[in-house]
């Protein structure tokens, strides 16, 4: 019998990224920035997707893919406002990029500004997964503990920014703005953090803007005249 | 729960290596775990020993290895490990910057036993 040792040294989610990354050129190529919306369960996502449809209607083109271990019904609350998808992931914990190329499918792959993947409300394992995004969003709401970012690293480490959300029960909870984002930059020292509140639109109009600033700067590296790249 | 689906990457892959080499069984598989990975390592071997009799034999071993946070200053080039998740340079005290190592699931080699006569790699 024959014994060997083959050395790989090999990222193992190295194809995963490799599609992402092609699906994230794809993508922005055409002038759609990829956000990635990630937080608790109950922070907010779909009620800061509906205000910014909102305040983007008529101006700013968007679809949005949602994310849930089952049922439609954050797909049923958006579709009024934007094309949607619903994406059911049968009881696991996030989602991974084939689940997203095929929401895209069945929206008949449309060019639009932006694309929002809500993904399933947990702050563990949609941290490991790359879904094409230019931009990772974490949101964190006021009723939730301000000492979060510490105890889930990798989400905060690995996102660009984090929206504090429901900032109307300020005055009724226990948190602390000032706490949250000094937690938060400990570990990621460059976050943008915006705060807002979706139910009286206070914050959506800087939150909107953000996206608008992150499209052009993100996406500039796709129009470079090829010579300069 | 994700360490399911990061078995199913691993396996794919050791399954390509073992194709490659010609065949033979899997005897290990020797992987490191980044303190930043986002995996546990109790469920990412439960996930393993659930799931690796369906491609190899069950006597296939996972040797898992945790890795520390390593991270490089952007300004003053200054290498450190990451202490409690605090990402900023002990040098110059700055937040720029990059981890170089310990935030993947790297697998590190594959000990596969054969019958044939090509002489093997020293483990």
């Amino acid at each position: 019998m024959n014994q060997r040792t083959i050395v790989v040294h090999r990222d193992v989610q190295a194809d995963q990224k490799a599609d992402a990354a092609a699906e994230r050129e794809r993508l922005g190529r055409r002038g759609t920035l990829v956000v990635n919306l990630l937080s608790s369960p109950g922070a907010g996502k779909t009620s800061l997707l509906e205000a910014t449809a909102r305040h983007f209607a008529g101006r700013r083109s968007m679809a949005v893919l949602v994310g849930d271990l089952e049922t439609d019904r954050d797909a049923r609350r958006l579709a009024p406002l934007v094309p949607v998808a619903q994406l059911t992931t049968g009881g696991a914990c996030h989602l991974e990029l084939p689940l997203v190329q095929r929401g895209l499918k069945a929206l008949g792959d449309p060019v639009v500004d932006f694309l929002f993947i809500e993904n399933v409300g947990n702050l563990v394992c949609p941290a490991s997964h790359d879904l094409a995004e230019h931009l990772r969003v974490v949101l964190i709401s006021t009723t939730e503990g301000d000492d979060k970012p510490g105890k889930y690293p990798k989400m905060f480490r690995t996102s660009q920014a984090m929206v504090i959300t429901k900032l109307d029960l300020l005055p009724h909870v226990p948190f602390s703005v000032e706490a949250v984002t000094a937690d938060a930059h400990l570990i990621q020292p460059q976050l943008k953090v915006l705060t807002n509140c979706a139910l009286n639109g206070s914050g959506i109009a800087s939150w909107c803007e953000f996206l608008e600033q992150q499209h052009q700067q993100q996406l500039a590296q796709y129009h470079e005249p090829a010579g300069n790249r | 729960m994700h360490e399911r689906s990061l078995i199913q990457s691993l396996l794919r892959q050791v399954e390509q290596i073992v194709a490659t080499e010609g065949g033979g069984q899997v005897a290990e598989i020797r992987v490191q775990v980044g303190d930043l990975s986002g995996v546990e390592p109790l469920l990412f071997q439960m996930a393993f020993d659930d799931m690796v009799p369906a491609v190899f034999s069950s006597e296939c071993q996972l040797a898992l290895e945790m890795i520390p946070v390593t991270a490089v200053c952007s300004e003053c080039e200054h290498q450190f490990e990451i202490v409690d998740f605090q990402f900023r340079c002990p040098a110059c005290q700055t937040g720029s910057v990059q981890v170089i190592q310990g935030d993947k699931v790297k697998l590190i080699s594959v000990t596969i036993n054969s019958n044939n006569s090509i002489e093997g790699i020293a483990s």
